[in-house]
């Protein structure tokens, strides 16, 4: 393995611990799993959706088009009991059914919609065709689909708390003296107008670019440069001039410029409704 | 070292040069604390998860002669379902000059003295979690083996051939199978993954040879009324609660108790249907062996909202204390916080964070267990916790040498934030999600057992790289830890990197040791690849 896809494995390792990055298209949010993914999807086809679906183990991928046929015939006849998004009423929860989630073809749910389940109160739909109990069935696999699969978890995109005003103090009082919104954040708001976006992006920008460091070489010289790879072994040091240089990290000092000194020392200081204050007053920021 | 226990490797020395070919793994290789030097007979080694050696031919004074002697690259596999590349997570057992390792789906039999394949096992799943596979677990002549889509599978350790195959969870509600099969005297106890779907978390013991089961223990309470119902505000919530079983835990003879560590309660991000602690979920538990019966709790996660598995190794270590001798068992947990409990009873010494404030707690209550804060749970706004999404560390085994008397932890540290998606009075599934991993580090953080605080701490240098799988302890004064794309052995003492080799990626296991023919050797995984490492490569 080259050092530059080892280092983007690791890089995806530590992301991987709080994401699932499956791709550009997903909801930014997303759940993670029980452990790190140390893999990075290389033969995965489609979207994230069915990505993360395929690596869950799901099984077959319910039929939207006869899940939406399904709706208002499940609304219209089944919600009374079973709850309008059939998470259960007086009747049972059908996403947590056994027999629900062993029903691959729908056979089973199908005789329970035509026949009812007689010894325990439910009534019978003789009238409904096979069509459309497939089509109850399929509306069902997909609120089973909508709960399990975390690639298909979307964020509201709106916020529910928060207050511009006082983000713009805290502003003031603590942002102001790196940052101008006149300034480097002018339009801050149309470049990240999803609040989760603009929230990780107050906590933590990452897209820093190149990391610029001096290297205090073992006789003492002291040389400037990019750093093209950095880890407890070895140091890669690119001058301005293009030529490298590697040394074994012990034997070297490194100093690299921290710009995200005033980020890192908020991020123990921040209650929860300073975040979402200032997420509120950036997001004016048009 | 006393002499007793001297005197006992010594016999367990004699035995082990005689008397293992014929039949398999001796069960006397399966102690708490002294494993025979030639054999690995289960995950951790020894019972007791310290993942501490007591063999040192390599010591500090040589390990700069430490190199690959063999590599076994997993060839003729194609990308697992959705999750890509081949890693090797499994700990190897090694028996009888053989070495057995799984990935999903597939276990393999290599010759520990060459390298040389012995024999396959592969199994073709129908669904299921498809992201690790721990290992096997064995008893006289046959390996236990556990598919994604929970099947428990015997095979001839000589051949690889089935024996027979039982079903053991449900991969339609979303249950799946990873972990290493513990053996306890005649027990085979396994346990399930799975969040997805808000199921209960269970562990089950079989018997090794017909594969029937012995007991079951549920992770929650079984009706309101019980002991720990009054946890949950419904049989429902209480039903549906989660609390998975999928790392191998650790088990002391004298005392004759299990201790396992349970996962996340579900819905996972969203608590409001399930006000309440939530016992036994994000536990460490004692069982009763023979019966699967609880015989002490300590809750580490109470109301979990943050998808903290309690499943880190509950290590088990003696040690005086105040004139006294102990019986002591330590986690690093996923939550943040470390735990140094009394294994006789389950009584706290240390309950304290390891790497920030555990800002989602706000303290510990008499017993020792952290209360969380109900301010700091998922908010749909974003809530910011001081810890990664995964928690300060997660599966990679820690270790705790008797030598420094120090615990080791491949640790994360940063912030996160959680979001709750669904709002409803009863969600389901998931319910939210994290994201980010602000400031983040990665450190390997030794800790003193006797008050929590942190002896040292080494965090890796650059951003793409860091700290990688489990932790090994020799007496050879030696911590093998995978650190960027290299195998990095560590002074114990003080942090300090003594020896590191370049294995083409990040360790993706936790490094083993055992003798054979005279020579240790270090085991450790890098993806699809098993290297042994021994002085000079002979």
């Amino acid at each position: 393995m080259s050092r530059t896809s080892a280092v983007l494995l690791s890089a995806a390792g530590l992301l991987c611990l709080s994401v699932i990055s499956f791709g550009p298209h997903m909801a930014r949010v997303s759940a993670h799993m029980q452990e790190p993914n140390l893999q990075r999807p290389q033969n995965a086809r489609g979207n994230g959706a069915e990505r993360s679906h395929i690596f869950l183990g799901l099984g077959r991928i319910p039929d939207e088009a006869a899940a939406k046929r399904g709706e208002p015939l499940f609304k219209q006849s089944c919600a009374v009991c079973h709850g309008a998004d059939a998470r259960g009423g007086i009747g049972p929860n059908l996403l947590r059914s056994v027999l629900v989630l062993h029903d691959d073809k729908n056979e089973e749910v199908s005789q329970v919609i035509k026949n009812g389940r007689p010894q325990s109160g439910m009534p019978g739909f003789p009238n409904l065709t096979a069509e459309e109990r497939n089509d109850i069935a399929e509306y069902v696999q997909h609120q089973i689909e909508l709960a399990a699969n975390r690639g298909l978890y979307k964020y509201s995109g709106t916020m529910s708390s928060g207050d511009a005003a006082k983000g713009k103090a805290f502003f003031a009082a603590n942002c102001a003296s790196c940052h101008s919104t006149t300034g480097d954040l002018a339009g801050i708001g149309n470049k990240f107008s999803d609040p989760t976006a603009m929230l990780a992006r107050i906590a933590w920008p990452r897209d820093r670019g190149p990391r610029q460091a001096t290297v205090t070489t073992p006789d003492g010289r002291k040389l400037t440069g990019t750093l093209a790879h950095y880890d407890d072994f070895e140091t890669t040091l690119k001058s301005a001039d293009g030529t490298a240089s590697t040394w074994p990290t012990s034997a070297i000092k490194v100093e690299i410029a921290d710009k995200l000194e005033g980020h890192r020392a908020l991020l123990p200081k921040y209650t929860d409704d300073d975040l979402h204050n200032l997420t509120r007053y950036l997001l004016t920021i048009k | 070292m006393k002499l007793s226990t001297l005197a006992q490797l010594a016999a367990l020395a004699l035995f082990s040069a005689t008397g293992l070919q014929a039949q398999g793994l001796d069960p006397r290789a399966l102690s708490l604390f002294h494993q025979p030097a030639d054999v690995w007979p289960t995950y951790n080694g020894d019972y007791s998860g310290r993942r501490f050696s007591e063999i040192r031919q390599i010591d500090q004074s040589n390990i700069g002669r430490l190199t690959a002697k063999w590599k076994y690259k997993i060839t003729g596999i194609p990308p697992l379902r959705g999750s890509g590349p081949l890693v090797i997570k499994s700990t190897p057992l090694m028996v009888n000059g053989t070495l057995y390792f799984t990935i999903p789906d597939h276990v393999f039999a290599v010759d520990a003295r060459t390298g040389k394949e012995k024999w396959r096992f592969d199994f073709e799943d129908h669904g299921g979690h498809i992201l690790g596979q721990r290992g096997v677990g064995m008893y006289g002549k046959w390996v236990f083996f556990l598919t994604p889509d929970g099947w428990f599978i015997s095979l001839d350790a000589e051949t690889g051939k089935e024996r027979w195959r039982k079903k053991v969870a449900d991969e339609k509600m979303q249950y799946f199978t990873t972990m290493a099969a513990v053996i306890v005297k005649n027990h085979v106890i396994i346990g399930v993954g799975g969040d997805a779907m808000d199921v209960r978390g269970y562990l089950e013991s079989r018997d090794p040879e017909t594969g029937e089961m012995q007991w079951r223990w549920w992770s929650e309470p079984l009706k309101m009324g019980d002991p720990g119902s009054e946890t949950w505000p419904n049989q429902q919530a209480m039903d549906h609660g989660g609390g998975m079983t999928w790392m191998p835990g650790t088990y002391d003879p004298e005392l004759n108790l299990l201790y396992w560590g349970t996962g996340n309660t579900n819905p996972v991000y969203a608590g409001q249907g399930r006000k309440g602690a939530n016992l036994y979920t994000d536990s460490i538990v004692a069982l009763n062996p023979d019966t699967g019966k609880l015989v002490w709790y300590f809750q580490a996660s109470p109301h979990d909202t943050h998808d903290w598995d309690n499943v880190e190794t509950p290590v088990l270590f003696d040690l005086e204390i105040d004139g006294k001798p102990r019986k002591l068992l330590a986690q690093a947990a996923r939550c943040g916080y470390f735990f140094v409990l009394d294994r006789t009873n389950g009584k706290y010494l240390v309950s304290k964070p390891y790497t920030k404030t555990a800002n989602w707690s706000k303290g510990i209550d008499e017993r020792g267990q952290p209360i969380p804060d109900p301010g700091k749970e998922p908010h749909v706004d974003g809530s910011m916790v001081d810890l990664p999404g995964g928690g300060g560390t997660n599966w990679w085994a820690p270790s705790y040498s008797p030598l420094t008397k120090l615990f080791y932890v491949n640790a994360q540290e940063g912030y996160s934030l959680a979001y709750l998606y669904d709002t409803s009075r009863e969600p389901q599934g998931y319910g939210g999600g994290s994201t980010g991993f602000f400031d983040p580090a990665s450190s390997l953080i030794a800790l003193d057992v006797t008050t929590g605080d942190v002896k040292w701490k080494h965090t890796a240098k650059g951003e793409g790289g860091g700290i990688a799988g489990g932790i090994l302890t020799t007496a050879g004064n030696l911590l093998f830890v995978g650190d960027s794309d290299r195998l990095a052995a560590f002074d114990p003492a003080n942090g300090k990197i003594l020896w590191s080799e370049k294995v083409g990626g990040r360790v993706s296991n936790g490094p083993s040791t055992w003798t054979l023919d005279g020579k240790q050797n270090i085991i450790v995984g890098v993806g699809d690849t098993l290297y042994a490492m021994t002085l000079d490569g002979k």
